[in-house]
């Protein structure tokens, strides 16, 4: 269907991209969307949809309980104020990770794109996606064993310094960030090499030998160019992990209390599916909320 | 069963997403005369390899696995899979809620002759039966209570958690129903239905210097006390008896003077069962000496509720010696929880790991 | 600035594969409870030969993961397309629709998962996992084709059509090559995305069907032991030599040839 709609605009004539433009194109647009969003209704949206009219019950309804409508789960914040610091310290450990992330990931970036080239860029580049093919839990598990008292890290402090103390830092929110940061970053520099690789030599050679300093450069001309990059890579980092909940379960200890584990609870324990659904979404327009003022800002800094 | 209708429409669509993937839809499995699913926690009893070469040996039926990992899990997929399960370890503080919701069938105990050996009082919770009519098997049952490092003075009641002589060196296990039981046994009230949650609460609160770390699963305990990051904690008494054996860590058990949080487990039949038969001899299987004589002493299992499999443990050993009989008549079982009271219960918890966090 | 760069990237790579080294050594350490000190043992990987469970479940999870990602990625790419170079109304909506499966925490999508594709016939099994890993795998390979898209510019197609290139000749033999960074990497983030789905697998799969992850998430609570870490290390260094075999041959550096 969609090379039919094409191949039609093609043979009207060989014209320039003008005359493609005012052809009707929903066709082909349609084409083009269609599978993948047909495939995202059914397998995640109408899911997520049942989740949402959930969120409105009074109960799960998966039992004989009768159900009334309600709206009593987002008002959760309201009835259960300690729940508003448990947000907060989720929204805060999000922004430490996508931060750290975006300075460390942008950074790899820049010196994957600017300080290799050819296969050696590609080894490095497949190298450093290449640890997340082994299973999020396994990867949290085996920081636990160089983060704890007498790990891996205490180990080699010893082996320097025979005498030092412990500097296991497992059971902290450091430790939360820590695993996040690992978990996330191959995401932040991949983005943000895509979007950098396409600068040419020519404008930062230019730049340079017309007297730009290095920071000049950077702020200038790679940060701006790299910006789709970040933004994309601020997406797949703060969103997943604002409602992640085994990095904060095993690596936070007693500490590791996020909204990703509330809601777990609420799902695995208490079984109190519509209470889970009503914070997951309300975690979600926070998100979003966040996202639209963030663009909003960003949109009229780059028209100032 | 819902009050949500299936959509045709939706058959359709996931009919044709499906066969244009290339995949058919395959037909639930065959209830082959030879086989059973088990639906069970993993590396609970039920799927010892070598018990199920032996029980398709003797029988011929396979057992094929299905695992869960919470409890409101296990329920759900009950509910979603009809036809897909032939027997289910359900607690007994859970087998209330699937017998009401008709998940599973009467048990017929002639299938099940071991039964005449099972303690009555467990037979006989209020949980596994409906109208004088029973819903389970009772298969295993265990305390939760203390476990403390090999060396250490054993404590006799649940204030040690509170103890400042262990201040960072504790761990409690996070979930809601356990350490509220703790608390409302330690302050004199009934753990299935305290009636002053404000001061379990502040009981809870109060460990907060000495809580080092909230554990979930076996593993996670095994491998911190293994580590030494915690010196007391709530434990499962068959879990005591599989670390010190399996494990070699130097635990002991402790059921303080204020009594142990006891639970049963028992084998349900899914109501949907293909296979009610197999399942009802797989459960017999389960609660023969021969089966729990070999699971307690190669692997460390919780009690058998049939006493005659208790009675032929070695004198010495280690499961028998923490599963006292006459637990079975005094300690309080963990029972069935009304929906508010259960929610009432995972809002405190909730509160307090949040005050934790702080 | 060349060697700053190239030592900052050895420490980033540092950091990235210190728990996996640790990993890898956990499979080779006595010990069943992850104990120091280390002391060397085959155990696990004896272990593991003898359990036909696991490596089955760890071949399953590499076919799920390979169609998944051939599948999310194709699909993906077209999106991503039809989102970057072409106008219409309600663009942001469908943008916004990628987050969704992105910020609820995968426990829910795939408690979700399970219900609705009970009522709506789909039921359990592979061809579940699949439709569910597809999914979940597709915002993540829109997000990144679409920044691919942002940073190549679309008069290059353009002109190569004004020059008489229909439109799909001009996708194939100028977009697409600029884009096969952003591609490939959109491909192997669907591959991991695939590997690390332990709770939609673990709802999704049928008795007696597993992968890894499924293996993984229902030991959690008995305790996983180091065949874990022994079978993880194997699946790692066997996508590794594979992948790093096929880009030594692949032609290289379309990234250097555009310039």
């Amino acid at each position: 269907m969609r090379s039919d709609a094409l191949l039609n605009e093609a043979v009207r004539g060989p014209s320039g991209p003008r005359k493609h433009r005012m052809l009707p194109s929903w066709v082909a647009t349609t084409a083009l969307l269609l599978p993948t969003y047909a495939w995202l209704t059914l397998a995640v949206l109408l899911p997520l949809l049942t989740m949402f009219v959930f969120s409105f019950m009074s109960a799960t309804p998966m039992g004989k309980a009768p159900i009334t409508f309600t709206l009593k789960h987002y008002r959760a914040f309201v009835d259960q104020p300690y729940l508003l610091n448990i947000g907060w310290t989720s929204l805060v450990i999000g922004f430490w990770t996508t931060l750290l992330c975006a300075i460390f990931g942008f950074l790899a970036a820049v010196a994957l794109a600017r300080a290799t080239v050819g296969r050696m860029r590609e080894t490095l580049l497949i190298l450093i996606l290449l640890p997340f093919w082994t299973n999020g839990l396994v990867r949290v598990f085996s920081w636990t064993m160089v983060l704890r008292e007498n790990g891996f890290l205490d180990n080699v402090l010893h082996m320097v310094f025979a005498d030092a103390g412990s500097i296991s830092f497992l059971y902290t929110r450091y430790a939360i960030v820590l695993g996040l940061v690992h978990g996330y970053l191959p995401y932040m520099i991949l983005t943000c090499y895509i979007a950098l690789v396409t600068i040419d030599d020519a404008i930062i050679e230019a730049a340079a030998s017309l007297g730009a300093r290095w920071w000049t450069i950077l702020f200038r001309i790679l940060i701006p160019m790299a910006a789709p990059g970040l933004i994309s890579g601020a997406v797949l980092t703060f969103v997943p992990v604002i409602g992640s909940f085994m990095e904060p379960r095993i690596l936070g200890g007693k500490v590791g209390v996020t909204m990703g584990t509330v809601i777990e609870d609420q799902f695995t324990q208490a079984f109190n599916w519509p209470l889970g659904a009503a914070l997951s979404f309300t975690l979600l327009a926070v998100v979003l909320a966040i996202f639209a003022t963030f663009s909003g800002v960003l949109r009229r800094g780059a028209a100032a | 069963m819902n009050n949500i209708t299936r959509r045709n429409t939706l058959q359709l669509i996931s009919a044709g997403l499906i066969a244009g993937a290339g995949y058919s839809m395959l037909p639930r499995k065959a209830a082959a005369a030879g086989s059973i699913t088990v639906l069970n926690w993993q590396g609970y009893g039920t799927d010892e390899a070598w018990s199920i070469k032996a029980f398709q040996e003797s029988t011929g039926i396979e057992v094929v696995h299905d695992y869960y990992s919470s409890e409101a899990e296990m329920l759900t997929k009950l509910r979603t899979n009809p036809g897909a399960y032939d027997l289910v370890v359900l607690n007994a503080a859970r087998c209330a809620q699937a017998m009401a919701e008709d998940l599973i069938a009467p048990i017929d105990y002639s299938k099940v002759p071991n039964i005449s050996s099972v303690a009555e009082n467990l037979r006989s919770n209020e949980n596994f039966n409906k109208d004088g009519v029973g819903y389970a098997v009772p298969w295993v049952w265990g305390l939760t209570a203390l476990a403390m490092r090999e060396g250490l003075p054993k404590a006799d009641s649940y204030a040690v958690l509170g103890d400042a002589a262990y201040k960072g060196r504790v761990a409690l296990q996070d979930d809601a129903v356990g350490v509220i039981a703790a608390a409302a046994l330690l302050t004199g009230q009934d753990m299935n239905n305290p009636k002053d949650l404000d001061l379990v609460k502040e009981t809870l609160k109060g460990f907060k210097p000495n809580v080092k770390l909230l554990w979930s699963t076996e593993d996670q305990w095994n491998k911190s006390f293994a580590a030494k990051e915690f010196d007391v904690a709530m434990y499962w008494s068959g879990g005591s008896v599989r670390s010190k054996r399996v494990s070699k860590l130097p635990v002991d058990f402790v059921v303080p003077k204020e009594g142990g949080i006891g639970w049963v487990d028992g084998l349900g039949v899914p109501a949907s069962a293909p296979n009610m038969e197999g399942a009802l001899a797989f459960a017999n299987w389960m609660i023969d000496p021969k089966f729990y004589v070999e699971w307690a002493t190669k692997a460390g299992a919780p009690a058998s509720s049939n006493v005659a499999a208790m009675e032929s443990l070695p004198a010495d050993d280690l499961s028998r010696q923490i599963h006292k009989p006459e637990y079975i008549a005094t300690m309080s079982i963990m029972s069935a929880l009304p929906d508010d009271r259960r929610e009432a219960f995972n809002n405190l918890w909730q509160e307090v790991k949040a005050f934790y966090a702080e | 600035m060349k060697q700053i760069g190239r030592i900052y990237l050895l420490v980033v790579l540092f950091f990235l594969y210190t728990p996996i080294v640790v990993m890898m050594a956990m499979g080779f350490n006595e010990s069943q409870l992850y104990e120091l000190p280390f002391t060397f043992s085959f155990r696990w990987y004896d272990a593991l030969l003898g359990n036909k469970q696991l490596l089955t479940a760890g071949m399953n999870s590499i076919i799920i993961a390979v169609i998944t990602s051939v599948l999310a990625t194709s699909l993906g790419t077209l999106a991503a397309t039809a989102l970057a170079r072409r106008t219409f109304r309600g663009k942001s909506l469908l943008q916004l629709l990628l987050l969704p499966p992105i910020a609820i925490p995968w426990l829910i999508t795939g408690t979700a998962m399970l219900v609705f594709f009970y009522w709506s016939g789909i039921g359990r099994g592979m061809h579940a996992l699949l439709i569910g890993h597809v999914a979940l795998a597709i915002p993540y390979v829109v997000l990144v084709v679409g920044t691919g898209f942002k940073t190549i510019r679309a008069d290059l197609e353009e002109a190569a059509m004004s020059l008489g290139s229909t439109p799909i000749h001009a996708f194939f033999s100028v977009t697409l090559p600029l884009l096969y960074p952003s591609i490939l990497g959109a491909a192997l983030f669907a591959f991991a995305v695939s590997l690390d789905q332990f709770v939609i697998s673990y709802f999704l799969a049928t008795p007696g069907y597993s992968t890894l992850p499924v293996q993984i998430y229902s030991a959690i609570r008995k305790g996983f032991t180091p065949e874990i870490n022994a079978i993880s290390t194997l699946l790692l260094l066997g996508s590794m030599t594979v992948i790093l075999i096929f880009a030594r041959f692949a032609k290289p550096g379309d990234t250097s040839d555009k310039r």
